[in-house]
């Protein structure tokens, strides 16, 4: 039914992630944890998989002592994100029109 | 709780991306400190400044913009300090930093500029504050815009109407002039500002 549909944005929190990401310039680990409800183990795990894809970069560093993931979403991001939002839209459409 | 569920419709696909970008926009980063800073220590200079001139008829009154020195100081440690504690970075956040930068380069070769017109009795006098005035505006009115915050603009819209009438007006009521504009342009929207970041955050 979904087979046009990507994948890898094709989960709950993974989408989450990107839709979170598509608004920003770049955001903390914290600030996605806080924005989906998600838990850090599983958050981490979404966030390697997107990375894995080269659907965002991650970079991880101190700041005052403390680890500090941020999160940006990168070019091939943007364009998967667009062609997963077109997929839904002309799925959709077809709904629409039968 | 969002978990990897991938049996969820388009239209929940569609509702869960509305409502992600929804949070992310609705950070709404503005404080309206530094306006408040540098209103209130532009308005006191401009004023301080008028007062020396004609009350007590100080030759230095130009002194008293050394008060800017410690606010520029302590500008760049606040700056830092927000930079830390700020979880996300919005690209209107990097556009509004480029638009300060533009105003400060502006400002630098304005005055740097305008050192030159010294020479010619007057002439100095008639152009700086009309033309600081005008670039007053510039950030505000840009600012306004990207954040969609209609104070800002009107206070723009402000700072140009005095700008026009400042080469009417003597040198010394300039002062005044500027300090009306840091009242209308960065004051009054600084404490809105203020006012709508503490609701947002509330």
């Amino acid at each position: 039914m979904f087979k046009d549909l990507d994948p890898i944005l094709h989960s709950q929190l993974r989408l989450a992630i990107m839709s979170l990401l598509i608004g920003v310039q770049e955001a903390d680990f914290t600030f996605i944890k806080e924005k989906t409800n998600a838990t850090a183990g599983n958050l981490s795990v979404q966030v390697q998989k997107l990375k894995e894809a080269g659907y965002i970069d991650v970079n991880k560093q101190f700041k005052d002592n403390y680890p500090q993931t941020t999160c940006k979403i990168t070019q091939q991001g943007i364009t998967a994100f667009e062609a997963y939002v077109k997929a839904l839209q002309e799925y959709l459409q077809v709904g629409k029109t039968k | 709780m969002l978990s990897e569920n991938q049996e969820f419709d388009p239209q929940q696909s569609l509702r869960l991306i509305d409502e992600m970008i929804h949070k992310a926009k609705n950070r709404f980063s503005e404080d309206g400190f530094l306006y408040l800073l540098w209103g209130w220590l532009v308005f006191a200079c401009t004023v301080l400044q008028f007062i020396l001139m004609h009350v007590v008829h100080y030759s230095q009154y130009y002194l008293v913009w050394t008060l800017t020195w410690p606010a520029i100081i302590y500008q760049v440690y606040y700056i830092r300090k927000k930079k830390k504690q700020r979880s996300a970075k919005l690209y209107t956040d990097s556009v509004i930093g480029f638009v300060w930068i533009a105003f400060f380069i502006l400002m630098v070769l304005l005055i740097t500029i305008a050192s030159r017109a010294s020479d010619m009795p007057g002439l100095y006098q008639l152009v700086v504050n009309p033309c600081i005035l005008a670039l007053y505006g510039m950030p505000v009115f840009l600012c306004g815009i990207i954040l969609r915050f209609p104070p800002l603009v009107a206070g723009a819209i402000g700072c140009w109407i005095l700008s026009i009438f400042a080469p009417y007006v003597p040198y010394d009521y300039q002062l005044l002039l500027v300090a009306a504009a840091m009242l209308i342009a960065w004051i009054i929207p600084g404490y809105l500002l203020r006012n709508k970041y503490r609701k947002t955050f509330a």
